[in-house]
């Protein structure tokens, strides 16, 4: 094993994943390998159907591949159970949605704080920690509102904090600033920018150029297959170019 | 998630739906306040019917005379004339028994007191009989064995035929009265057992045996003979006492059937228990089905709810919810909403079983088991009710769940 491979959170190793819908089988990953370190940050990018987001459901472990190996922390996930892998993605994964997905009729901070509850974390901890998460995105005075009363930007934050809130490695981004206009979406990814300076592993499914042109590696994935694996230094001149 | 967080979570989803959680839980109000309700109003039957036998006396047993048989046709019981005073007489020394009081009753008995009048039915009896059949005098005295060996015309009054004649037992005693146009003098009035309805106990006139006989009947037949036992449980031994002294003195072969009948107080209180508990448990049936009814809307409402939820549920799941968490949440939340519905269907129903016993006539009053069984019933019926549902939740799958528009 190599010194980079030691440093290695994602591995995947000619990842497939075939879906059954009736009589036909559609292949939505035909054999995926990527390493991805931790602390990085990758773009992975594509048209619709091309097969990323079933990518990022793997990676998340909502899912586990057809065929081929993925290794989270060097575990081989085939050997997880359902519980283990709603514990990792409790402690170890944080999502964010492209529609947010918050609890509405819950306020911003018991959203924030929902992941603790299934971490088993008590009460008065978890409020400590979910107003830390809160502040980290600057939404302190928005603690106790609905997210119903929130702007979309606002509700990205929140969503963004009950991702940290249980301080994962890896954060797994669905398009995140898709719902969003230009000024939000600004606002979004600096602090997710901040975030990885921090330290956090980002992995962000987009269809923005000039998105992807801040992560430091790009993949693109089509038909299933990822088609190039290249910094975003390089994507970002040859986009330039073109 | 512990259950103490489940029940958090479901208590905030359900303020937040507080209009739909208050019409499911009002099927569970319904069913519990008419199980609490219906149960108390069984029960209040039961130990009404009860008392009102038991107040005619526990240890008695009585003797009836057979019917009569006219060309095949059975008549009815004690129209047969195989009772006799001497029967009665041969009673009196059996072992184990208090008391013999030998009976013939007339029916529509018109009561003229004054200018008021009233019909009654009428017994031709014995001293005994106020041992027999559990009465007591108030006022004045009861029949004595010399009016009765002396056939004299004498009354005792049951205290709601005085009340009908509009007298005080007080005004009413040392005066005549006519009894179908016969003077007869009023010489007691007795305690009144309570009761209302058919078979009053407390409306009724006494007067002797011997002077019914010569002034109404005729004969010496006797339509019952009423017999007390020293011990309630000696009754079934007493009662085969009675039966060969009386077969005996009757003639009868062994192959023939008594020509009377022996039925006990408690044969009666047995009897009526039974139908009275047979009333209670249709009741509860009833009420039952409110229940299950109750229990079938929270299902639907769960399932409904799960149904918007799908969203909610996949991403609890990506932010590390187990199957169990999920199922656990939406189990809480119907087992609260039919708890909660028992709490108050509990009130509703201690509040409402009075006046609803009120309108049956009977004192109803609810009860700590009745409450009991309807608070665990509705536990069940949560349980059930929010067990698919739950699993239906918990079940899904988390990719499946998050594209769900």
């Amino acid at each position: 094993m190599t010194g980079t491979e030691a440093q290695a959170l994602l591995v995947g190793e000619d990842l497939q994943r075939v879906y059954r819908m009736g009589e036909s089988e559609v292949r939505a990953l035909r054999g995926v390998t990527f390493s991805i370190a931790l602390g990085e940050s990758v773009a992975i990018m594509g048209p619709s159907g091309s097969g990323k987001s079933t990518l990022l459901h793997l990676l998340g472990l909502l899912d586990r591949p057809s065929a081929g190996r993925y290794l989270f922390a060097g575990v081989d996930t085939a050997r997880l159970d359902d519980d283990h892998s709603a514990a990792l993605r409790n402690r170890a994964i944080g999502f964010v949605f492209q529609n947010f997905n918050l609890v509405s009729g819950e306020t911003a901070l018991d959203n924030v704080a929902a992941p603790l509850v299934y971490a088993g974390v008590k009460r008065k901890e978890r409020t400590e920690r979910a107003r830390e998460a809160l502040d980290r995105v600057g939404l302190s005075d928005r603690m106790h509102h609905d997210p119903s009363q929130l702007s979309g930007g606002q509700r990205q934050r929140v969503a963004i904090a009950r991702a940290l809130v249980t301080r994962p490695p890896l954060l797994l981004a669905d398009e995140p600033t898709g719902n969003l206009d230009s000024t939000s979406s600004a606002e979004i990814f600096s602090l997710l920018a901040q975030l990885h300076s921090e330290g956090l592993t980002l992995v962000t499914i987009t269809h923005d150029p000039r998105i992807a042109a801040r992560a430091e590696r790009v993949l693109r994935v089509e038909d299933g297959r990822i088609v190039s694996d290249e910094n975003s230094a390089a994507y970002a001149q040859a986009g330039a170019l073109a | 998630m512990s259950y103490l967080e489940a029940l958090r979570l479901a208590m905030r989803r359900l303020r937040t739906n507080a209009l739909r959680t208050g019409l499911t839980a009002l099927g569970v109000i319904i069913g519990v306040a008419a199980l609490v309700s219906l149960i108390g109003v069984g029960q209040g039957t039961q130990a009404a019917l009860t008392s009102r036998i038991a107040s005619l006396g526990t240890n008695l047993l009585s003797v009836n005379a057979g019917a009569s048989f006219t060309g095949g046709v059975r008549g009815a019981a004690g129209t047969a004339t195989t009772l006799t005073e001497d029967d009665a007489a041969a009673l009196v020394p059996l072992p184990g028994i208090a008391a013999v009081a030998p009976e013939m009753p007339v029916s529509n008995v018109v009561v003229v007191a004054g200018r008021n009048n009233t019909t009654t039915s009428m017994t031709g009896t014995s001293p005994a009989e106020a041992h027999v059949r559990s009465y007591t005098v108030q006022t004045g005295t009861f029949l004595s064995d010399v009016e009765v060996a002396k056939s004299l015309r004498v009354a005792v009054l049951g205290p709601t035929t005085v009340a009908n004649l509009n007298m005080t037992p007080e005004q009413i005693v040392g005066t005549t009265v006519e009894l179908n146009g016969i003077p007869f003098e009023v010489i007691g009035v007795t305690e009144p057992k309570g009761g209302s309805g058919f078979a009053n106990p407390d409306d009724f006139v006494f007067a002797p045996i011997s002077t019914v006989q010569a002034a109404f009947t005729g004969g010496t037949t006797l339509r019952t003979i009423g017999v007390s036992v020293n011990d309630p449980n000696a009754i079934a031994y007493a009662s085969s006492a009675i039966e060969l002294t009386l077969r005996s003195r009757h003639g009868l072969a062994a192959s023939a059937s008594d020509d009377f009948s022996l039925v006990s107080q408690n044969q009666l209180l047995t009897v009526a228990s039974d139908q009275s508990a047979t009333l209670r448990n249709f009741l509860i049936g009833i009420a039952a089905i409110a229940l299950v009814v109750g229990g079938i809307g929270i299902a639907n409402t769960m399932l409904v709810s799960v149904r918007e939820r799908v969203r909610e549920i996949g991403t609890r799941k990506a932010i590390g919810a187990r199957r169990r968490d999920i199922g656990r949440q939406f189990l809480v939340e119907a087992v609260i909403v039919s708890l909660g519905g028992a709490l108050i269907g509990v009130v509703v129903g201690v509040l409402v079983t009075g006046p609803v016993g009120a309108a049956v006539n009977v004192p109803a009053r609810a009860s700590l088991p009745g409450i009991a069984l309807a608070f665990f019933s509705s536990l069940l019926v949560g349980i059930v009710a929010g067990f698919l549902p739950a699993r239906q939740a918990a079940g899904l799958d988390p990719v499946e769940a998050l594209r769900y528009e």
